[in-house]
């Protein structure tokens, strides 16, 4: 065993990342149902239904507006701000026929091209996106 | 007895899998990827280890939101590769060990991890991309496997230090099998990457490096390292490499390298693979 952790610090500090969200306890509640929507997409029949009418199957789930619409929109940094989980909303994007690298490169701002390009030149540098007390 | 004989560990990026799977592995994006494993390939055919204990993480396959076990043991007699959105993967199923799997799970809940037991499981990328890259494509997997999930998922994933705690009961249980077993322990993920937000696409060369480094000899440091250094350092999805130090704590107080690989990138990620031995 190691010394007891100081909950509060720790979660704290999960908070403390550039331009990241930490899939905490409190963002897997406040999407859970989000999740799950994302999660019915690897049956083959539910991805029928999706495509027939993307409204009319969101409106059988418990999500907020908000969500829906994030959803609708295809914004994956918002959808991360109200609870998805990445490897969850790869369902919505895998049903669209994107890869990770393409619905990846949305949420960084950068082109495609440019993305790929960024990450066959070694990927984005962590220096200066450590902290964001660190870039106060 | 059965023993452990070496320790391997690797990415096991699903673009990999992907590339395997459409025969684009000749192609000059992916040729340097897969050019790491040649050596392992040939060393794998020598060793014919006959159980691969292969520490991964699922990807909202198996488990979904409802339960997420911190430690889970697949005891099944084989597993299908899971249907993750767009068919499944046409590889071999993967066929189990439920005796030694079995004994693994009651030896290491006697040992106080609170294990979780799986009957029935597909098994994602997570699983099958390793073993394609280090066995390449086969008409059935030359080995049975033994599935271990570690979430790393929802937080807090384990820590480091419990993941080698738990490498070194599995050593404990695998030693106290009557049969005459060649083993295996794989740790799979990483090496760095960020798959979400403005950060998305970090990737620390460096950092990864030292973390191959301090695998090997007798340094325990890697265990004390927390959470927050591999979010910091190695991206939002940079943590699954704690499953690394599950392989590692099993093959004991020290280890020698037998073959390394790096590259970046293979998709949004830095590929990491290395082969270890126990030194008694």
């Amino acid at each position: 065993m190691s010394a007891p952790t100081d909950i509060h610090a720790y979660l704290d500090e999960l908070e403390d990342i550039p331009g990241t969200r930490v899939f905490t306890a409190a963002r897997a509640r406040q999407g859970y149902q989000l999740n799950q929507f994302a999660m019915s997409l690897m049956k083959a029949e539910n991805r029928e239904r999706w495509k027939a009418d993307e409204r009319a199957y969101l409106d059988g789930w418990k999500l907020s507006e908000e969500q829906k619409q994030a959803v609708l929109d295809r914004d994956y940094n918002r959808l991360l701000d109200l609870g998805g989980n990445i490897y969850f909303l790869a369902k919505v994007f895998s049903t669209d026929g994107k890869s990770f690298l393409q619905a990846v490169s949305t949420m960084s701002g950068m082109s495609l091209e440019d993305y790929s390009a960024m990450m066959i030149a070694g990927g984005r540098s962590p220096e200066g996106l450590r902290s964001k007390k660190e870039q106060q | 007895m059965a023993r452990i004989t070496a320790g391997v560990a690797t990415s096991h990026i699903p673009a990999l899998g992907a590339a395997s799977d459409l025969g684009k592995t000749g192609e000059d994006y992916w040729k340097p990827a897969f050019a790491g494993y040649d050596w392992t390939r040939k060393w794998e055919a020598e060793q014919k280890p006959d159980v691969v204990i292969l520490v991964y993480n699922d990807h909202a396959s198996a488990f979904d939101m409802k339960i997420i076990p911190t430690f889970a043991i697949g005891c099944a007699e084989e597993f299908q590769p899971a249907d993750e959105g767009w068919g499944p993967r046409k590889v071999p199923t993967v066929i189990g060990h439920p005796d030694l799997a079995w004994h693994i799970a009651q030896s290491l809940i006697l040992d106080e991890f609170d294990m979780t037991i799986i009957n029935e499981m597909d098994v994602d990328h997570g699983l099958t991309v390793p073993l394609t890259m280090v066995f390449g494509e086969c008409e059935a997997w030359p080995c049975k496997v033994i599935p271990l999930a570690v979430n790393v998922v929802t937080y807090p994933p384990p820590t480091g230090n419990r993941c080698w705690a738990l490498g070194e009961a599995i050593a404990r249980a695998v030693g106290s099998f009557d049969e005459d077993l060649n083993v295996q322990v794989w740790g799979t993920g990483g090496m760095s990457h960020q798959l979400q937000g403005p950060r998305a696409g970090l990737i620390n060369k460096e950092w990864d490096n030292r973390f191959l480094d301090r695998l090997e000899g007798d340094t325990q440091e890697l265990r004390h390292i927390p959470h927050i250094e591999y979010l910091r350092e190695t991206g939002s999805e940079g943590i699954e490499m704690v499953m690394w130090l599950i392989m590692r704590g099993a093959l004991g107080r020290s280890t020698r390298t037998l073959h390394r690989h790096y590259h970046v990138p293979a998709s949004n990620t830095a590929v990491g693979h290395i082969v270890l031995e126990p030194v008694p």
